[in-house]
């Protein structure tokens, strides 16, 4: 395996080498829009049929240079840009020798927007079946924030992210029509620039154990650390027939991200600062006083230089950043600190051969404190839950009630326990991308990728013999670290021929694409660690444990693209996979789609219509499959083998099952797309159907084998709902624009079966106490608990056990944008909500444990019994979940050369805000979740559990760019 | 060019040809037959017994007025007690039962007989941890089944079949000091039985023979086999589980000076001081009252008095849970029930210094006070305060107060043959609920406790009900 990698790395050398030189004819332009007259940065202007092309530079103006052997005048130039009609320009009636100015329309409906489904090549979206979100560099350059999942919340019109907890670089929960696995992490499979990057969002399996189990707790999230430099455009698909040709796991979407190769002419250079507050949100504490013990305001800064320039036959683009928080939490515990670089650029070969390259290095480091049940002593379980009551000898744990005197004594040892604290993740992360794109004939591409990301993650939580001291525990100092390198390499060849025979067109996409990736982890500690000491072998008893997986999965695939009269399309693909991680008994895999796409409004009958009031009409349907793939190695018996008591020892592992497959999720969908008012709205509706089969769940057997749980095809899990969304471009002068955009989406969950196997849970607790589970006949992650019921004076009487106390996956999600422009300020929001859903209020109701309140609870009852039914009616501490949250928010001030004369191309300033507005139907924040499954690495969860996590703090940004 | 694309197709052509992964794991295929197999393998049974009593031991504990969980951690309903078949705790119990009795029956089916160098020795220890596992499945569940996916029988069958095995291992076993041990679970086993004769035979054998016998089970904190009871009692900051406060001078029997991962003592599964509290009860349902009265004395001076003790620092044990009423002076004064009279030096003054803690066995029966005994529920009521303290912390009141768990829903719903009575836990109507069992007052002015329920004296008053007392039937 090892020579076979290394000769393709030289045969990718190889490729790379020397560039020749052409004699050439330059053409100049500028791209403006067509109604405020604005140049237009980031378009990109290609030869048609050729593999030339170059990027408009921040003044709206490109240079693209034509080899001398080609007839100028034969030649037709592609613009395009995400948010514009794209347009084609024949060079015939051009004087190229002087400068030629193109109009670019705002395009709201984007019908002939070119992005890259399936894999490799792109396709006009007039031709797709399905939808494809793209999201422009413009549309996210203003935002404040500066990890890639923040970036996109409320951005994606039928996508909800969640930032689980507020503490730096932890999870988010990701949702795109619902929950599609009950074992897979609903994170979508992200690439950059083609190459499959690590997208692990829950703790891994040998992980720094701060929260309530490792697996459950706010672990460090691989999307934290994927810099977001540089980029030139998001593009999002979910899940179904859009991502078939993407294989065995793309069942929960798939998010590609494009970064810039280019600019246009001589170097342009930017360079930003943003700096500002962090406060942290005390809105949803219990206690007023837990904010001031805890929180302090932080001070938060980045600073990022750009460069970019080229023409046609060589381009670059770079970028780099460094921001730095001091964190909101007392004692610098979520402090972070990020370095991003990344770089790209384009090389014309010859005229039919491009070659493209990004590379991108970043490193993060971020403290924590103890959150969630990392036993012992951690902030908001001791200050929020009352375990105050039982931790470092007892306290008055009701908080705002305590005399001056016990609130210093609480203070001081919250004070002391935070500062005792040394907990920190340290990630260094190298991505690459190499593309070679060789245009063997004028409709016939062939595009060569090959790409690594490597992440290596080092985790280190230190427990002081003064921390256990303060805390009254027995045990001795100690270190524990945590290493995971992950390693992925992502080989493809895709090639795209496009025919035209009459009425008809024909684009047809093969290709064969390769990743293999390795995670090893590494836990090493030691024991009876003197103060101070900061590395593993100064401990006198030392432990390590070790993890290792690999996955090599292969696919092939093929897509037919048939057009007639550019109005009818017919789409079909099919992929066929092998994996590693597939059972001995099963062959390849296969996921077939067929899509049909109609474009009514091309129909020559409308066109004789009156369009001012619909303009366009886009019908599509479509039939796909995606799959989730098991994880390594679970189709093998194996033994575990370890130490005991200063001998070798081994028991059973896992049982192996031999016929394990990947789940498929069949998906179906209908929907339209409607532009009206000159395409100034754009109206998009879409009903989904999908249903996995054969879907993974991982059940334990009869307790009598005495193994453990494993992994099963066994259950069917249902979501069907609507897609609505609506852009508007509300008003459009060369003065004054007004955008909104609104979107909302509906989801129906239900595990349809679970092929008899008991329920099991994707987070929480015990079934005594609270869990997310999954079982038949509900949907996926529902809260269970006790139901209890009471007698007419309020006195507890009986209780029902396991109950369904609520779904937590809301039946209605959906986000809002509003963009303003007057003249050259600009005015940006954006919002997410939620409704119909709801979450187990764990805090609440280990508060009442513990006796620091009795909110919810019938007065009788707590007269009566006191908390000895803490348990017992756990739907009193069920809330709803329903939210609306203004995610960001800012404006903004751009000086161009009119203002500023030659000394700056632009220059412009801004504030703004992150989290500025909650509201909530709960008092507490049904985001603030354990953020992993139960069930470990990767592994599915709903969220749904509130419990001793910090609400995502605010920030309050000035920002002031400028462009040289 | 065109080579070049086509180099590169071959080549990745080539690579997904290759599904080869280096797999990390070790398989049963290469494994069995190995060098040292059997030894390794029996070191892993012993592993799996420390993991199968973290369950059984704590749990059994919690459900017994033994200990209270006064904290958060582990299971917050079996002090009720609270036995619902759908609780993964007693899945969790009977799933590590099972997985000790499936690698017994691996190991002396598969590893035994494909390694060559395999000793009598490793052999009889499987077979006798296997019959532990069967002892365990009869004393702790209503029925479980004998192997994987079958019906699920009656103790009895458990505890026979645990016969059978543990004479092969006498048989087999070559050690002398090992097969002396295995006396002792054959003597449980008919002692479970309700077999008086044979008790009494192999009891005064043991009693002749090995009057200080223990075999214990050991753990491996720096291994993932940490002493839960050891944990739960003393290590964690939480002080997890509260002691009766009448029992309160036995705890912790477990506990670590430095290191916690490499300080874990080990919890007796087996010692002689049952011959001796079995020989009494069997002599008490033989009506012979001056036998038993002389072998209860013969306990407390000729064993428990040579038992171990250690000086234990247990500042830490303030006993400060979600009940933070635990008394920790040892002025305390302790009322068994309300009718009972006040009992000094059953607290110990924790916040005082050191505190003298009983390792293997401790009791606060004096030979005075079964002098005194005139009747054969008053001996049968001291024996029974015995047994419970000399088993403290070994999870065994559970039983000896006839409590009995259901076997669990998953079991259920995977094994089609699990008769539905079995899904009920055995509650006797005597076993007061809502926590009753471990609450208590304290006047701490007066430094007076006063136990709500005497558990031994609710034994002796339903001393013919089923699972009770086995050897006066």
């Amino acid at each position: 395996m090892k020579k076979k990698m290394a000769k393709k790395i030289c045969l990718l050398l190889v490729v790379l080498s020397p560039v020749s030189i052409f004699a050439q004819t330059k053409i100049s332009g500028k791209i403006i829009e067509a109604n405020s007259k604005k140049s237009i940065q980031g378009v990109t202007v290609s030869v048609v049929g050729n593999t030339a092309h170059t990027i408009s530079n921040i003044n709206g103006e490109f240079i693209i240079t034509l080899a001398n052997n080609v007839d100028v005048k034969q030649q037709l130039l592609k613009f395009t840009s995400v948010g514009y009609e794209s347009k084609e320009q024949s060079l015939k009636d051009i004087d190229v020798s002087k400068l030629f100015i193109v109009e670019l329309r705002e395009d709201l409906v984007k019908l002939d927007e070119v992005v890259v489904t399936g894999q490799g090549l792109s396709v006009s979206k007039r031709r797709l079946s399905t939808n494809v979100t793209t999201i422009s560099a413009e549309q996210i350059k203003g935002l404040p924030v500066n990890r890639i999942d923040q970036l996109l919340q409320s951005q994606v019109p039928n996508a909800q992210i969640k930032m689980a907890g507020g503490q730096a670089g932890g999870g988010s929960i990701i949702q795109t029509r619902g929950f599609n696995s009950a074992f897979a992490n609903s994170t979508p499979i992200i690439y950059v620039d083609g190459v499959r990057v690590d997208n692990l969002n829950t703790a891994a399996t040998l992980g720094m154990s701060l929260s309530g189990g490792t697996a459950q707790g706010t672990a460090t999230s691989s999307l934290a650390d994927i810099p977001v430099e540089n980029i030139e455009k998001i593009e999002f698909i979910n899940g179904g027939a859009a991502t078939t040709l993407y294989g065995s796991d793309a069942a929960n979407g798939v998010l590609q991200i494009f970064t810039k190769k280019s600019g246009s002419g001589k170097a342009n250079i930017g360079v930003q600062a943003d700096m500002g507050l962090e406060k942290g949100t005390g809105d949803f504490f219990y206690f007023k006083r837990t904010k001031e013990l805890l929180f302090r305001d932080a001070f938060t800064q980045r600073y990022s230089v750009t460069a970019d320039g080229g023409n046609s036959d060589f381009g670059f683009s770079a970028a780099a950043s460094y921001a730095a928080n001091n964190g909101y939490i007392i004692h610098d515990n979520n402090k972070s600190d990020k370095f991003d670089f990344r770089a790209g650029f384009h090389a014309k070969i010859s005229n039919k051969v491009t070659y493209e390259s990004s590379i991108t290095y970043g490193r993060q480091t971020l403290t924590r404190n103890r959150n969630g049940n990392s036993g012992g002593y951690s902030a908001l379980w001791f200050l929020e839950n009352g375990a105050s009551k039982v931790i470092g000898g007892g306290f008055n744990y009701k908080l705002d009630s305590a005399s001056t005197e016990e609130y210093a004594r609480i203070r001081s040892f919250v004070d002391s326990a935070e500062m005792l604290q040394n907990n920190a993740s340290l990630v260094n992360r190298f991505q690459t991308s190499q593309v070679i794109k060789y245009q063997a004939l004028k409709n016939l591409l062939f595009k060569a990728t090959a790409g690594i990301d490597y992440r290596a993650q080092t985790e280190q939580s230190i427990v002081t013999n003064a921390f256990n001291r303060l805390i009254k525990s027995a045990s001795t100092g100690s270190i524990s670290k945590f290493d995971r390198n992950y390693w992925g390499i992502t080989l493809e060849l895709t090639g795209q021929h496009e025919a035209k025979v009459g009425d008809f067109s024909f684009l047809t996409t093969a290709g064969t694409q390769l990743f293999k990736n390795t995670d090893r982890q590494v836990a090493y500690s030691g024991q009876d660690l003197l103060d101070g000491g900061l590395t593993v072998g100064l401990g006198a008893t030392r432990n390590a444990n070790e993890y290792y997986a690999e996955i090599v999965s292969s696919g092939v695939y093929l897509q037919e693209n048939i057009g007639y009269k550019n109005r009818y399309f017919l789409d079909l693909g099919i992929r066929g996979d092998n994996n590693s991680a597939f059972g001995s008994t099963i062959g390849t895999q296969w996921y077939p789609k067929v899509g049909v796409s109609y474009i009514l409004s091309s129909e020559p009958f409308f066109q004789n219509w009156d369009q001012n009031i619909l303009t366009t009409v886009k019908f599509r349907a479509n039939y796909g499959v995606a799959g989730n793939f098991p994880p390594p190695f679970v189709n093998e018996t194996t033994l575990t083998p370890g130490g005991f008591d200063g001998k070798q020892a081994i028991g059973f592992g896992q049982s192996g099952n031999t016929d394990i497959k990947p789940e498929k999720s069949y998906s179906k969908e209908i929907g339209f797309d409607f532009g009206l008012f000159r395409n100034r709205v754009l109206l998009t509706a879409t009903y989904f159907n999908n249903q996995t089969k054969d879907a993974l769940f991982i059940v334990p057997p009869a307790s009598s084998t005495g193994q453990d749980s494993y992994y099963r095809n066994i259950g069917v899990i249902e979501n069907k709902g609507f897609e609505f969304a609506v852009m508007a471009s509300v008003i459009e002068t060369k003065d004054f624009d007004l955008k909104i955009r609104a979107s909302a989406n509906t989801v129906d969950n239900l595990v349809v079966s679970s092929g008899g196997a008991a329920s099991f849970n994707l987070s929480g607790m015990s079934t005594r106490t609270i869990q997310t589970v999954v079982k038949e006949g509900y949907p996926v992650g529902y809260i269970s608990g006790y139901y209890g019921y009471f007698n007419a004076d309020g006195t507890y009487k009986s209780s029902d056990p396991q109950a369904f106390l609520g779904s937590t996956i809301s039946k209605l999600t959906g986000s809002f944008g509003l963009n303003i422009r007057y003249k050259r300020l600009s005015f940006f929001a954006n919002a997410d909500y939620q409704q119909g859903g709801y979450f187990a209020n764990w805090n609440k109701q280990f508060r009442f444990n513990y006796g620091a309140s009795t909110e919810g609870v019938p007065a009788a009852e707590v007269a009566k019994n006191g908390t000895l039914n803490w348990l017992n009616f756990s739907q009193l501490f069920v809330d709803k979940s329903d939210f609306l949250k203004i995610r960001t928010m800012g404006i903004n001030y751009t000086f161009d050369k009119a203002n500023l004369g030659n000394a700056f191309k632009r220059l412009s300033v801004g504030i703004s805000a992150v989290n500025p507005f909650n509201f909530t139907a709960s008092d507490a924040d049904p985001e603030a979740i354990m953020p992993g499954g139960a069930q470990g690495q990767g592994s599915a969860t709903t969220g749904g559990v509130a419990y001793a996590q910090f609400s995502a703090p605010r920030q309050f940004i000035a920002t002031i760019k400028v462009n040289f | 060019m065109k080579k070049l694309f086509i180099y590169s197709a071959l080549s990745l052509s080539l690579a997904s040809c290759s599904m080869d992964v280096v797999n990390p794991n070790i398989t049963e295929n290469s494994f069995v037959g190995t060098s040292q197999s059997s030894e390794i393998w029996l070191a892993g049974m012993k592993k799996q017994l420390a993991n199968t009593l973290n369950q059984a031991v704590v749990f059994a504990e919690i459900v017994s007025d033994n200990y209270y969980n006064n904290s958060s951690l582990t299971n917050k309903v079996f002090d009720g007690p609270v036995l619902l078949y759908s609780d993964v705790d007693i899945d969790n119990t009977q799933r590590a039962i099972a997985r000790l009795r499936e690698m017994g029956t691996y190991g002396i089916e598969r590893i035994v007989p494909a390694d060559k160098g395999a000793t009598a020795t490793a052999k009889a220890e499987m077979l006798f941890i296997k019959a532990y596992a069967h002892i365990l499945s009869g004393e702790l569940f209503v029925a479980l089944p004998m192997a994987a996916n079958t019906e699920a029988v009656s103790p009895a069958v458990h505890f026979n079949e645990a016969i059978k095995l543990i004479n092969e291992a006498i048989t087999t076993q070559t050690d002398a000091t090992l097969k002396n041990g295995y006396q002792l679970a054959l003597l449980r086993c008919y002692y479970n039985l309700g077999n008086r004769t044979e008790a009494l035979r192999i009891a005064n054998s043991i009693i002749q023979s090995s009057s200080l016998m223990v075999r214990n089970a050991v753990f491996d904190g720096l291994n993932g086999a940490s002493n839960l009871q050891q944990s739960y009692t003393f290590s964690n900051s939480t002080n997890v589980l509260a002691p009766l406060p009448r029992l309160d001078f036995l705890d912790p029997k477990y506990y670590h000076v430095g290191n916690v991962n490499t300080d874990q003592k080990p919890l007796a599964i087996l010692k002689s001081e049952e011959a001796f509290l079995v020989a009494a009860e069997a002599y008490l349902g033989n009506n012979q009252l001056e036998q038993a009265r002389t072998t209860l004395k013969a306990l407390i001076n000729d064993v428990i008095a040579k038992r171990p003790t250690a000086m234990v620092d247990a500042k830490l044990q303030l006993r400060k849970g979600i009940r933070a009423d635990y008394p920790v002076a040892s002025a305390t004064r302790v009322q068994a029930d309300a009718q009972s009279a006040a009992q000094s030096k059953l607290v110990l003054g924790r916040l005082e210094g050191n505190v003298k803690v009983n390792t293997v066995s401790g009791t606060s029966v004096t030979i005075a006070e079964l002098d005194k005994a005139e009747t054969v529920d008053q001996l049968l009521y001291l024996l029974s305060l015995i047994r419970q303290q000399v088993f403290m912390s070994e999870g065994r009141r559970m039983t000896d107060l006839g409590i009995r768990f259901p076997v669990s829903q998953i079991e259920k719903l995977n094994n089609k043959k699990i008769d539905d009575a079995f899904t009920k836990a055995v509650l006797p109507a005597y076993i007061p609920t809502g926590i009753a069992m471990d609450d208590f007052t304290y006047d701490k002015a007066n430094n007076l406790v006063v136990i709500k329920h005497d558990m031994n004296k609710v034994l002796v008053a339903n001393k013919t009900a089923p699972n009770v007392f086995p050897m006066l039937k």
